[in-house]
């Protein structure tokens, strides 16, 4: 237990180190949803667009907030420290938790700080708090499985951002974070499913709203897809990176 | 006690390891030397327990490879291998941690061992500020915290300045001396020489030879140059530098420099090249 909160500590003190990406990734939504709220309501009604803009947001800049989860595990495979972690009495569960634990922190705190946000300045009425709660937990999972499958397979700094960047704002559209999926064309709402983000938008649209079958059945893809995305990434960091491979 | 025996290791095409067989006793400094490509690296991946080998086997204070054996295994790799935006300290604590160092008996480590290595100044300055020796020297402590019984030191003074070299040398001596069985990679044959090492030859994914340094270069050839005022300067290999001067003197050339080097690493290589 102490190695874990070793690593945990660790990590957070590296987060700690060099705030600056985590606290764009949680300023920028606040200042995006504060812009385009009225549009969404003036498309879309006052509750409605309300919860469009937030849930659009949301998911589009947790999508964004990859980045720092594939980051960290980049910059440490240059720092060849995965490596050195390994070869220390540490379990790899002891490791990967640790590893997981500030991230998912992280994450989290993205999406609760612009929810809590919309409902004290945007007068965001969440319908059940607590599958709202759950639906962000099921979220940070799958993105956290992502970032991590990202990190241990980009090959630089510069693939992850390309993959990041283009991949969450395609992932982002697909899931109709930016315009509602009902104002979509008929083959981009066919394919949304395959976005990751549309199953968030599911579920945190369906705990917003009150549905909470819905959101129970994106929840539950969304933990699948964060199980799957972290068994790969996981298999990946296992083999280690020998010396001369890049990074 | 290091025991590795008939390690093999495959990377697709390349054997890295062909029947890698070495012992390191306790108190015992085990200088590993070779060319690029020898499997030094690999060997001390394998004993790590980063890499699996094909075949053989290996055991670190009698335990098998895996987190009992890795308690008592300190391991400072070649790469510098250290969290660059955390602190000396920070670095520290994380790896004595893992090696199962807590509260007081961490912070008495720490200041123990950047103590010896002349970190303490440096405790709670960022890594990536640091100089290459710097480095070198945070990253040998991280393997030293927890009083291991075998260190695993691949090239610790690669490109380190003098003071580090003499910090760390120091260091593995006092260790060595204490009982720790330690293996030392590396290209500098002065460095063994100083440490008292016996010294094991990896060519080709194996030990080819091991021994003391007198008697591995024995029968060697050394090297005799001479300059003459008129003239290019000799230089002759030979195994009787005083007959090959007399043989220089008996052609009637005054010599105005002679330099008599005795053999080294390169000889010892060349030797085994042929062999």
């Amino acid at each position: 237990m102490y190695r874990f909160a070793a690593v945990a500590r660790h990590n957070a003190v590296l987060f700690a180190r060099e705030p600056g990406p985590a606290i764009g990734r949680i300023v920028m939504p606040l200042v995006f949803v504060s812009l385009l709220r009225p549009l969404y309501q003036a498309a879309q009604g006052r509750a409605a667009g309300t919860t469009q803009a937030v849930a659009g947001t949301l998911v589009l800049f947790s999508l964004l907030g990859m980045s720092l989860v594939g980051w960290a595990i980049v910059t440490e495979r240059g720092w060849r420290t995965l490596d050195r972690l390994r070869a220390t009495p540490a379990r790899t569960i002891e490791l990967v938790a640790g590893k997981a634990v500030p991230v998912i922190v992280l994450l989290l705190a993205q999406q609760a700080v612009l929810i809590g946000y919309a409902v004290a300045v945007l007068g965001l009425r969440p319908a059940n708090y607590a599958m709202l709660a759950l639906a962000v937990l099921g979220w940070a999972v799958a993105l956290l499985g992502m970032g991590s499958a990202i990190g241990a397979l980009a090959r630089s700094h510069s693939e992850l951002s390309l993959v990041v960047d283009t991949g969450s704002v395609v992932l982002g559209g697909l899931a109709g974070a930016m315009v509602p999926l009902s104002t979509m064309p008929g083959w981009a709402r066919a394919a949304a499913p395959a976005s990751p983000g549309y199953w968030a938008m599911q579920s945190i649209s369906g705990a917003l709203d009150g549905d909470t079958g819905t959101a129970l059945r994106a929840i539950g893809v969304l933990l699948a897809i964060g199980i799957a995305a972290g068994a790969v990434a996981a298999a990946r960091i296992a083999r280690g990176w020998r010396r001369g491979h890049p990074l | 006690m290091l025991v590795a025996e008939g390690l093999v290791k495959r990377y697709g095409e390349t054997t890295a390891l062909t029947g890698f067989d070495l012992t390191v006793a306790p108190g015992e400094i085990v200088g590993l030397i070779g060319h690029n490509g020898a499997g030094k690296t690999t060997f001390v991946e394998v004993v790590a327990g980063l890499v699996r080998p094909d075949a053989g086997r290996v055991t670190v204070a009698g335990l098998p490879p895996g987190r009992a054996a890795r308690r008592r295994l300190g391991v400072a790799p070649q790469d510098i291998a250290l969290y660059h935006s955390a602190t000396v300290r920070q670095n520290l604590r994380l790896f004595g941690a893992l090696a199962g160092l807590r509260g007081r008996a961490l912070s008495t480590s720490i200041d123990e061992v950047a103590e010896a290595l002349d970190l303490t100044g440096l405790l709670d300055r960022a890594v990536g500020v640091l100089s290459g020796g710097q480095q070198r020297r945070t990253q040998a402590a991280t393997a030293l915290l927890h009083r291991p019984a075998v260190l695993l030191l691949d090239e610790p003074t690669a490109g380190a300045d003098p003071t580090t070299r003499r910090a760390l040398l120091e260091v593995v001596r006092q260790r060595a001396a204490d009982g720790t069985a330690i293996c030392y990679t590396t290209h500098y044959l002065p460095e063994l020489e100083d440490l008292g090492a016996t010294i094991a030859v990896a060519r080709n994914g194996r030990v080819v030879a091991r021994g003391d340094r007198d008697t591995l270069l024995a029968g060697l050839p050394g090297e005799v140059l001479v300059e003459f005022r008129d003239g290019p300067p000799q230089r002759i290999a030979t195994t009787d530098p005083a007959a090959t001067l007399a043989d220089v003197l008996a052609t009637g050339r005054t010599p105005v420099a002679v330099d008599i080097r005795r053999p080294d690493l390169d000889a010892l290589y060349a030797a085994l090249e042929v062999s």
